[in-house]
């Protein structure tokens, strides 16, 4: 760990001069009320004050077993842990008495309940031969308990080692957990926070507590895993072909999806570019792929500003195979013009190597600094031009959106090469 | 005494040469000077491999042998180092090693090449250790603060290795005990001498 370097400050500090000038540094903070959850110095917040509050909001996914404290204790004592199974053998810590044996190095995630709790942390999230309280887990029922007549719970005989319920069962709350007879083992405190709750919503951690401590059962259920995403466009993943195929005959016979209207709020285009450019391939034959260089990161903005990192990578290429490069006259070493669909053309060295096949090129995606043949480099504020610069990949590549997540297609297109005269 | 050697071990180079920029940042090594640089065979086909090649600090160094003004040396653990005040620049030491180590960093009329400079194995020169001067000629001086090599440190595969000769064997002989293949060290027959028996077949094992 270092000391912010320069004008660097922490991450929350930041977060908190933001806050600050944006008008909500109160709310931040939990300042209400002549309460505070979260102390601050120097405009820095507490950190551990930060891990508490993170603590008390993700009973959801099981983030809320990572104390200060237990994290602490962790550090000052990562000898007790075996260096394989990140388990600790033994071992209390001299300055709190806390007892580490059992836990997981940094309480891996998830770490259900409160600190006092003691759960583990998990290694894994789905290991059945484990108690839950000692890391173990199952799926989650998280999409509900049938679907077409079918049950989506556990088959019985499937659950974590040591379960009192060995069927499969639905996410515990308070019905449930009365049900089951379960709800006398909670505390008159507990009873009071947890009544009308669920495992997720009951924030005394009561009833994670009985179901994983008393009970050994998951209180997110136990479930089996999902194969068939019905909510999808596709159920099961098909082959889709992309928006600029190479292959007519292959967006004929595996075309994409329709055109959307409203997309995570936006209007989507699918079928209709595809459509428009389904002979693409005769101006465009090549598959045109980006990528990454193993010594380079992102955009290359720090590698390619860096004296030791810019002499690795001084120009902006493209791979090229030997049969590709021959049919268009092109020697390893020239530049070439990179051509896509947009009318993008990038002006890059020729790598004549047999890494790519003959339909295809590829070129890293870490250069900036070239527009369409031109060195930018009189556009830089004195002193900011990065040592090397080169065309980016992304000046180059096409219109195109994954049709469940939004994100959208800046690796991969298609193009044509040819030598610069 | 330890006997201080590199070792690349080919089946785990990745190219990323972090070893490249470890050395470059750690000896402040100019633009153009490669103390030590990573060299890719069968580039693009299968059966492609590297290796990080720099000085490696020969037994018998046919540099030393070479030198017409005897800048050479060789410390009590093996390193190889020069004397940049004696160096003429000649270029014979960059003719004789096998390795490619030598380096000039200025070029000029009538074949001046300026003073040699090569990796140190962190291990700086004549001067003073860890003073200015010395940091100036010959880089940073590591072993004399009780650390091994940047290059071989800083490696995330553990591909290059560097630190006593015999830590290193042992290290390697693990390695292709578990992975049954790769016995070949590359370059240690010419920088340390040929093995007794270059016949001998490496111990098979299950593949890793």
């Amino acid at each position: 760990m270092i000391e912010p370097l320069f004008e660097s400050k922490p991450d929350h500090t930041i977060m908190y001069l933001f806050a600050k000038k944006l008008g909500f540094a109160d709310q931040l903070v939990g300042k209400k009320d002549g309460k505070q959850n979260i102390k601050v110095k120097n405009d820095e917040p507490d950190i551990e004050d930060i891990t508490r509050e993170f603590n008390r909001g993700t009973w959801t996914i099981g983030y809320t077993g990572q104390s200060p404290e237990r994290l602490q204790a962790h550090m000052r004592n990562m000898h007790v842990f075996d260096v394989k199974t990140l388990r600790a053998r033994g071992g209390k810590d001299a300055k709190t008495g806390y007892v580490l044996d059992g836990d997981y190095f940094g309480l891996p995630w998830p770490c259900y309940g409160n600190a006092a709790l003691k759960h583990p942390g998990s290694p894994n999230l789905y290991d059945t031969s484990k108690h839950v309280m000692e890391g173990g887990g199952n799926f989650r029922a998280n999409f509900g308990v049938e679907r077409d007549g079918v049950s989506l719970l556990a088959e019985d005989g499937s659950h974590s080692k040591g379960a009192d319920i060995t069927t499969g069962y639905p996410e515990i709350d308070h019905v449930l957990l009365k049900k089951l007879g379960w709800w006398d083992e909670l505390t008159e405190d507990e009873k009071k926070e947890a009544e009308g709750k669920n495992w997720k919503t009951d924030l005394s951690g009561g009833i994670q507590r009985v179901v994983m401590k008393d009970h050994g059962c998951h209180p997110f259920g136990n479930a089996k895993a999902r194969a068939l995403v019905w909510n999808f466009p596709d159920a099961v993943p098909l082959h889709r072909e992309p928006l600029y195929s190479p292959r007519a005959d292959l967006v004929a016979k595996y075309p994409t999806h329709d055109d959307v209207k409203v997309l995570w709020r936006l209007p989507t285009l699918f079928k209709s570019v595809q459509e428009k450019n389904k002979e693409i391939a005769k101006q465009f034959p090549l598959i045109m792929t980006s990528g990454r260089l193993v010594e380079y990161e992102g955009g290359g903005e720090e590698q390619r500003s860096n004296p030791w990192l810019a002499e690795l990578q001084q120009d902006m290429f493209v791979e090229i195979n030997p049969k590709t490069a021959n049919d268009r006259g092109i020697r390893n070493g020239e530049y070439v013009w990179v051509k896509t669909p947009t009318g993008a053309r990038l002006k890059v060295v020729a790598q004549v190597t047999e890494r790519v096949g003959p339909d295809t090129v590829f070129l890293p995606f870490h250069f900036s600094g070239w527009w369409q043949g031109k060195d930018m480099l009189p556009f830089y504020p004195d002193g900011a031009a990065p040592i090397v610069r080169g065309e980016a990949v992304n000046t180059g590549t096409t219109y195109g959106y994954d049709r469940v997540t939004m994100m959208q297609e800046t690796k991969t297109t298609v193009c044509q090469v040819e030598r610069a005269a | 005494m330890a006997r201080m050697k590199f070792l690349a071990d080919a089946e785990r180079c990745i190219e990323c040469n972090g070893c490249v920029t470890a050395c470059k940042q750690e000896n402040e090594v100019p633009w153009g000077v490669n103390r030590r640089r990573v060299v890719t065979v069968n580039d693009g086909v299968p059966g492609e491999r590297s290796i990080s090649v720099a000085c490696m600090h020969c037994s018998d160094a046919p540099c030393m042998a070479v030198c017409p003004v005897d800048c050479f040396y060789r410390t009590d653990e093996g390193v190889v180092l020069h004397d940049k005040d004696l160096c003429i620049g000649c270029g014979y030491c960059f003719y004789a090693c096998p390795f490619g180590a030598p380096q000039f960093p200025q070029a000029g009329a009538f074949g001046l090449r300026g003073k040699m400079d090569k990796c140190t194995f962190c291990a700086g020169g004549p001067e003073k250790d860890n003073s200015k001067e010395e940091f100036a000629k010959y880089g940073s001086n590591r072993l004399a603060q009780g650390k091994l090599p940047a290059c071989a440190e800083m490696c995330a595969t553990k591909a290059l290795l560097g630190g006593d000769g015999d830590v290193l064997a042992d290290i390697f002989r693990t390695r292709v005990l578990k992975r049954g293949k790769g016995s070949e060290v590359w370059g240690w027959g010419t920088a340390y001498g040929k093995p007794d028996n270059p016949q001998a077949k490496p111990p098979q094992g299950a593949k890793s």
